[in-house]
């Protein structure tokens, strides 16, 4: 009888503790209610998962990073998975050495430039024409251009080499460079595209506004519209940055001098150094002392487009959600 | 006196019991020819001017076929003269290097790469099926990691950026580097722990076992290389209407429900756009065998004939996958323009 009081007196001044504190009170009201378990489990659950897949995602950089400090040793070592004993930068130097990286690296991002820049040009003028004008033949055209990303480079690659040979642009960057600017190139068709669904999205009245007061068609397009075009040409500039840096058919099709040769494309070369290598000398522990150097020049391969994507990732994201990719 | 044929006229239209005054008849008729003049020359200057100045709408269609003339050039040159020099390239045979003369052969290179080289159809069978099993594991992931990273989650821009990294390794020969090292099984080895641990394997057996670790590889390198169609879709996630959720919340309407009833339809014309970005990037990435071969062909001139009907049938199997995609989902797409 004394103890069920107590307990009742023990009740009510909890409750009076509850209701003084209304935060309190929701937080048990949360409690009780099952299905925020049930909500919590469920979020905890899709953490995971997505902690799993940034895993999945970012493994291949880990393992490049890890490979490329390891010593020989260590590479033969499975005991070191995933801290090297010692941080072998020999890797590095050797890397630079036969990828000949620093001039490589220059007539790379020669050629990513003007190519990218090309793009950016030629093809936000041409959706510009295809968003905004009416003319006979548009839809036509404008299937032609889906055409040309559905057909493959490599049916048109043959007489392309034909054509570049008899224009004296093999083994020159022109064979790279130049179609960019005519709205062609490594997926062209595709910034067109893009280009063209954002303008669609854009209001209108602004360049009416500009025709108005007298602006004519081009000025109204570069002084009007590419300026408010900012998401639509972040997302296009560094989708053609990472392809052409990227890009080994076509370069490994028009440049066959070593000299001239992209840095992707020296890559397979230290392919062939590894197998000189086990040719000269068979001693198995040299030929796997390569993979730590073979990461690391495919590493720094990477590297650049890494630190720029690094650097405009926020923004990048942002531009994607604002560019009305899809309409 | 000259007889002017416009006179005779004139006499004609008079009535006749009029008193005829040659005088003023002339001169009347000077007065008519005079103003006539001016009308004439009116007429005229009209129609030079207006020869001169386009209307406003066919200065419309030229300045739309401006902005478009550097890809209509780019489409003769780039584009349709290769093609249509492929399509003969593959139905000849080259006689002379030097200028690239050829001769007409028939089918003979086509009848080449599928009957005498027993090394083309292999390869293709191999690059068709991987496109046809990849295609769709590409796309209901990265739609489902973009379901995901589109809710309202903590570090959303961590992981965002991260998805999309992987498509800084390209299709190129960073990729096939650490494919060649076995990075995608080992990458799996870890991942998989949360999935499916090691101890729900060995209660199934080696046999499953060895399925599931094919399949988890697999769906490791359709990761990586799915990092676009993952930011398509998170571009088409984040252009559905939020009052269409709302409504159905009213409704009472499950989550479960929202993902058929909403998202996915309206996802359709994205889904769609990313089923055939797919099928074209995974026939021109550098893991495909048949690519391998072109670029093996390309080193000697002998084989450029041969290298032309090869992507001529690339072309013709891509082209057919592609319309076959678009004719089944065509029913299914949602457009909202015909709304």
């Amino acid at each position: 009888m004394e103890l069920n009081l107590e307990f009742i007196v023990l009740k009510n001044k909890f409750k009076r503790w509850e209701e003084s504190n209304p935060k309190l009170k929701f937080l048990f009201a949360k409690l009780q209610n099952l299905s925020f378990w049930g909500k919590s489990l469920f979020r905890l659950a899709s953490y995971l998962l997505l902690i799993d897949l940034a895993f999945i995602f970012l493994f291949p950089f880990f393992y490049m990073v890890i490979t490329s400090l390891k010593s020989p040793i260590d590479v033969m070592d499975i005991t070191v998975k995933w801290i090297p004993r010692s941080f072998h930068i020999h890797n590095y130097m050797r890397a630079v050495k036969s990828l000949n990286y620093f001039p490589a690296l220059a007539r790379t991002s020669f050629v990513t430039i003007f190519a990218t820049i090309g793009h950016i040009i030629s093809c936000s003028m041409v959706a510009y024409g295809f968003a905004r004008y009416k003319f006979p033949l548009r839809d036509t055209l404008f299937s032609m251009v889906l055409l040309t990303i559905i057909i493959p480079i490599q049916t048109l690659i043959i007489s392309l080499i034909i054509i570049y040979s008899k224009l004296g642009w093999l083994n020159t960057y022109m064979s790279l460079i130049i179609p960019t600017f005519f709205g062609f190139g490594l997926r062209g068709g595709l910034f067109i595209f893009i280009f063209r669904q954002f303008f669609i999205g854009l209001p209108k009245e602004l360049e009416e506004a500009a025709r108005i007061d007298g602006c004519n068609a081009f000025r109204t397009y570069w002084t009007i519209v590419l300026p408010v075009a900012g998401s639509a040409l972040l997302v296009c500039t560094i989708l053609s940055i990472v392809w052409h840096w990227n890009d080994y058919f076509e370069p490994a099709m028009y440049i066959t001098r070593p000299v001239l040769q992209l840095l992707p494309s020296k890559l397979p070369a230290l392919y062939t150094f590894m197998k000189k290598s086990i040719e000269e000398d068979s001693m198995v522990s040299e030929v796997i002392s390569l993979e730590g150097t073979v990461m690391a020049a495919t590493f720094l391969v990477i590297l650049p487009i890494l630190i720029i994507y690094l650097f405009l990732q926020k923004k990048f994201m942002e531009s994607i959600e604002r560019s009305g990719l899809v309409g | 006196m000259k007889q002017n044929p416009k006179e005779q006229k004139y006499e004609k239209q008079l009535p006749v019991k009029m008193p005829v005054n040659q005088e003023t008849i002339n001169q009347r008729l000077m007065e008519q020819e005079a103003t006539n003049q001016i009308f004439v020359e009116r007429r005229l200057a009209n129609q030079n001017y207006a020869k001169k100045r386009l209307t406003m709408e066919q200065k419309h269609v030229l300045e739309g076929y401006m902005f478009i003339l550097p890809w209509i050039i780019g489409l003769l040159c780039f584009f349709i003269f290769p093609f249509f020099q492929s399509v003969q390239l593959s139905f000849s045979k080259i006689t002379k290097v030097a200028g690239f003369e050829m001769d007409w052969i028939g089918i003979h290179n086509y009848a080449k790469a599928f009957v005498w080289d027993i090394r083309f159809v292999p390869k293709l069978i191999n690059a068709i099926q991987n496109t046809i099993i990849n295609m769709p594991l590409t796309l209901v992931f990265s739609l489902f990691i973009a379901m995901l990273v589109n809710r309202d989650i903590k570090f959303r821009g961590f992981f965002r950026g991260t998805f999309f990294l992987p498509v800084l390794l390209g299709a190129g020969f960073v990729l096939k580097q650490l494919l060649g090292m076995g990075v995608e099984a080992q990458a799996m080895e870890v991942a998989r722990g949360i999935v499916m641990p090691d101890e729900v394997l060995i209660y199934l057996g080696s046999n499953v076992t060895k399925y599931v670790n094919g399949f988890m590889s697999r769906i490791t390198v359709v990761f990586w290389q799915s990092g676009v169609q993952l930011i398509i879709f998170l571009a088409g996630l984040q252009s559905i209407p939020g009052t269409l959720y709302e409504a159905s919340k009213c409704d009472g309407a499950t989550v479960w429900e929202n993902l058929w009833k909403i998202t996915l339809p309206m996802m359709s014309p994205v889904i769609l756009l990313n089923a055939i970005y797919t099928l074209v990037d995974s026939f021109t990435a550098s893991t495909n065998s048949v690519i391998e071969y072109i670029l093996e062909l390309k080193q000697d001139v002998v084989n450029y004939e041969y290298a032309a009907a090869i992507g001529m049938i690339y072309f013709v199997f891509i082209f057919l996958l592609v319309v076959i995609v678009y004719a089944l989902s065509k029913r299914s797409v949602y457009n909202s323009a015909e709304k």
